[in-house]
C-alpha cells in the first residue's frame, strides 16, 4: 500500500515536471509580451513617464486631462469612430450579398470564390501602396476613370473616404468566406421547405437565411469593430504621420506618432487605453444586443 | 421538366457571369498593380490601364537596386519562416499538455493563454518596443519575431485536434515503449499533418505581411527592414515614382498569393475550420 502511494506520488511529480516544461515557453512569452505590457500601459497612463520610458512619478489623471483636452485628439477620435461606424455595416452588407450570390455551387464557383477571397492574401502595406497610387491626384486611375479632379489627400473628408474604401476592400475576402460557410451550413430541408411553401426568394433571404446566419454576422460585426478601432497603418503609410491638428489621424496612428516620433509615452499610453476601452465597451454592447437579436439553432 | 432544366442552366450562367464580373472588379487593384509595374515612367503618366508591353522589366530592376529589395526579401523570409516554426513548436507543446495531462491550475493556464486573444497587439506596441529595446533586440531578427511567438488560436486548434485522436493510440504507443517525445514525433504529428500545414501556411502569410511592428523595431537600421516596410519607402511626396512602388508590391505579393491559392485549393471541409482562424 505504502509503496504504491509513493509510486503514485513519484508519477505525479514527474507529470508536474513535464507539464511545467511543456507550458513554460508559451506562458513566458504570453506574460512578457502580452500581460506585462498591458499592465505597464495602464500604469504608464497614470504616471509621469520620461522620454526613455521610465516612470518618474504618479500623475493621477493629468495625462488623461492633457490628452482629452487636445484638439487633435478630438479629431482622431472622430475619425476612428467614423471609420468604425461606416466600415462595419458596409462590410457586412457587401459580404452577405456576395455570399448569397456565390451560395449555390456552380461550375464557375471556384473561379469567383477565389476572386472574392483574394484580397485576404494582400498585406496592409501592399494594399496601401496600391490604393495610394490609384487615388493619386496626378497620375491616379480613380480620378481619371470617374472624371474627377479631387486632390484626395488634401482634405480630411476625401482622405477618410479613400481610407474607408481601402479598409472595406481589405475586409471583403475573409468575411465573405465566413458568410459563405455559414450560408452553406444551413440545412437543405429548411430551404426546400420554404420552396414548397412558395415563399418568394427575397422573403426567404430576409426571413430565413439572414436570421439563420445571424451568429456569423454577429461574429463579423465584433471582429470588424475591433479591427476598425485599431486602424493605423493606412494613416501612417498613405498620409504620413504628423502631429499637426489638421492631420488625418486615428487614435492608433496618433499613438504611433506620439510614442515613436515624439517619445511621449504617457500620451501614447492614454491613447492605447482609450482605444482599448472603447473597443471593449462596443464589444460588450454588442453582446447585450446579441441576446435580443441573434438566433442560435 | 426539360424546360425547367434549361431555365436553371440559363439562370446559373447569368449568375456566374455576374459573379465573375464582380470578382474582377474586386481584384481590380491587383490587376492595376500588375499592369502598372510594367509601365515605363512615361507610360505611367498616360491614363491607359495596360502597359505598352509586358517585357519592360526596368521597374523591377530599379526597385531591386534602389530599394534594396533582395535584402528585404531575405529578411522577410527568415523572419516568417523561423517565427512561424517557433510559434508552432510552442503551440504544439502547450496543446499536448492540455490534451493529455490533468494538473492543478489547468484551467487557469488555459485561460491565461486564450486571454491573449482579447488584447489587440496594437495597444501593446509602445511598451513592447521599450521591452525589446531594453533587451537590446532592436534591429535584430529575434526582435521582430519575438512578439508573435504566442498564438492562442493555433494552440486551441491543435488541442482540439489532439483531443480527437483516440486515447488508445497513446496507450498502445506507451506499451510499445514510446515516450512522450517519440509518441509526439512519430504518431501525433503525422496524424495532424493537414492542420499543421494549414496553420503553418497561414502563420507564414501573417508574418510575411506584418507591417507596423517590423517598421518600429527596424527603424534605425535600414538593412534589417522587411519587404513590407521596404516597399513603402520606395516613394515620397516629392518623388512619386509609382511604377517602382507597384513593381515592389508585385514582388512582395508573390509568396503570399502563391501560398494562399495553394491553401484554398487544398481546403476540404475538414480543414475549413482551421483555415478560418485569424
Amino acid at each position: 500500500m505504502k509503496k504504491s502511494l509513493t509510486l503514485q506520488n513519484r508519477r505525479r511529480a514527474r507529470t508536474r515536471k513535464k507539464v511545467f516544461l511543456l507550458l513554460l515557453p508559451i506562458i513566458i512569452f504570453a506574460v512578457l509580451f502580452v500581460y506585462y505590457p498591458f499592465i505597464k500601459t495602464i500604469v504608464n497612463s497614470f504616471s509621469l513617464v520620461n522620454a526613455k520610458g521610465l516612470i518618474r512619478g504618479f500623475a493621477g489623471l493629468d495625462n488623461y486631462k492633457y490628452t482629452y483636452g487636445r484638439k487633435d485628439f478630438i479629431m482622431a477620435l472622430k475619425h476612428t469612430l467614423t471609420i468604425a461606424v461606416i466600415n462595419v455595416p458596409i462590410t457586412i452588407i457587401i459580404t452577405i450579398a456576395l455570399a448569397l450570390l456565390a451560395n449555390k455551387k456552380r461550375k464557375l464557383s471556384p473561379v469567383y470564390e477565389l476572386l472574392f477571397t483574394l484580397p485576404m492574401a494582400v498585406s496592409m502595406s501592399a494594399a496601401c501602396m496600391i490604393f495610394k497610387s490609384m487615388f493619386s491626384p496626378s497620375v491616379g486611375f480613380i480620378n481619371y476613370f470617374f472624371g474627377l479632379k479631387l486632390g484626395w489627400y488634401e482634405s480630411q473628408e476625401t482622405a477618410l473616404a479613400a481610407i474607408l474604401i481601402l479598409t472595406i476592400w481589405m475586409g471583403i475576402g475573409f468575411n465573405f468566406l465566413l458568410m459563405l460557410s455559414a450560408l452553406r451550413g444551413i440545412p437543405d430541408q429548411i430551404i426546400e421547405a420554404t420552396k414548397v411553401d412558395g415563399i418568394s426568394p427575397i422573403r426567404r433571404i430576409f426571413r430565413v437565411q439572414i436570421p439563420l446566419i445571424s451568429p456569423t454576422i454577429f461574429f463579423v460585426l465584433c471582429t470588424n469593430l475591433v479591427l476598425s478601432m485599431m486602424t493605423s497603418a493606412p494613416m501612417i503609410i498613405i498620409m504620413g504621420v504628423s502631429s499637426s491638428a489638421s492631420a488625418t489621424n486615428t487614435l492608433m496612428s496618433m499613438m504611433f506618432q506620439s510614442g515613436f516620433s515624439s517619445s511621449d509615452y504617457g500620451l501614447a499610453a492614454v491613447l492605447s487605453i482609450t482605444a482599448f476601452s472603447l473597443t471593449l465597451g462596443f464589444t460588450i454592447l454588442s453582446f447585450v444586443f446579441e441576446k435580443k437579436k441573434v438566433h442560435y439553432q | 421538366m426539360i424546360k425547367r432544366k434549361t431555365r436553371n442552366l440559363i439562370q446559373d450562367s447569368v449568375v456566374s457571369t455576374v459573379a465573375v464580373f464582380i470578382g474582377l472588379i474586386i481584384i481590380f487593384p491587383l490587376i492595376y498593380c500588375f499592369c502598372g509595374a510594367f509601365k515605363t515612367p512615361h507610360e505611367f503618366l498616360t491614363p491607359n490601364l495596360l502597359p505598352g508591353s509586358f517585357a519592360y522589366l526596368g521597374n523591377f530592376i530599379e526597385a531591386f537596386e534602389k530599394g534594396n529589395l533582395l535584402r528585404y526579401t531575405v529578411n522577410s523570409f527568415i523572419i516568417a519562416l523561423f517565427g512561424t516554426s517557433i510559434r508552432l513548436c510552442f503551440s504544439i507543446l502547450a496543446a499536448y499538455a492540455f490534451a493529455y495531462y490533468d494538473f492543478r491550475f489547468k484551467n487557469l493556464c488555459f485561460f491565461l493563454i486564450l486571454g491573449t486573444m482579447m488584447i489587440p497587439a496594437d495597444v501593446l506596441l509602445a511598451t513592447n518596443y521599450l521591452t525589446v529595446s531594453r533587451l537590446r533586440l532592436l534591429n535584430t531578427y529575434i526582435g521582430v519575431m519575438v512578439v508573435s511567438f504566442v498564438s492562442a488560436s493555433q494552440m486551441f486548434m491543435l488541442r482540439q485536434k489532439f483531443k480527437s485522436v483516440p486515447k488508445e493510440m497513446r496507450e498502445a504507443a506507451q506499451i510499445d515503449g514510446y515516450g512522450d517525445i517519440s509518441y509526439m514525433v512519430n504518431v501525433l504529428l503525422p496524424i495532424s499533418k493537414p492542420i499543421i500545414t494549414t496553420l503553418f501556411v497561414q502563420s507564414f502569410i501573417g508574418l510575411w505581411n506584418a507591417y507596423l511592428w517590423p517598421l518600429i523595431v527596424t527603424a534605425s537600421s535600414p538593412n534589417m527592414r522587411t519587404i513590407m516596410v521596404g516597399i513603402t519607402k520606395l516613394n515620397s511626396w516629392e518623388d512619386e515614382n509609382y511604377q517602382l512602388v507597384l513593381a515592389g508590391v508585385c514582388v512582395s505579393l508573390i509568396p503570399s498569393l502563391i501560398l494562399f491559392i495553394l491553401m484554398r485549393r487544398n481546403l476540404n471541409k475538414g480543414e475549413m475550420d482551421g483555415a478560418l482562424v485569424g
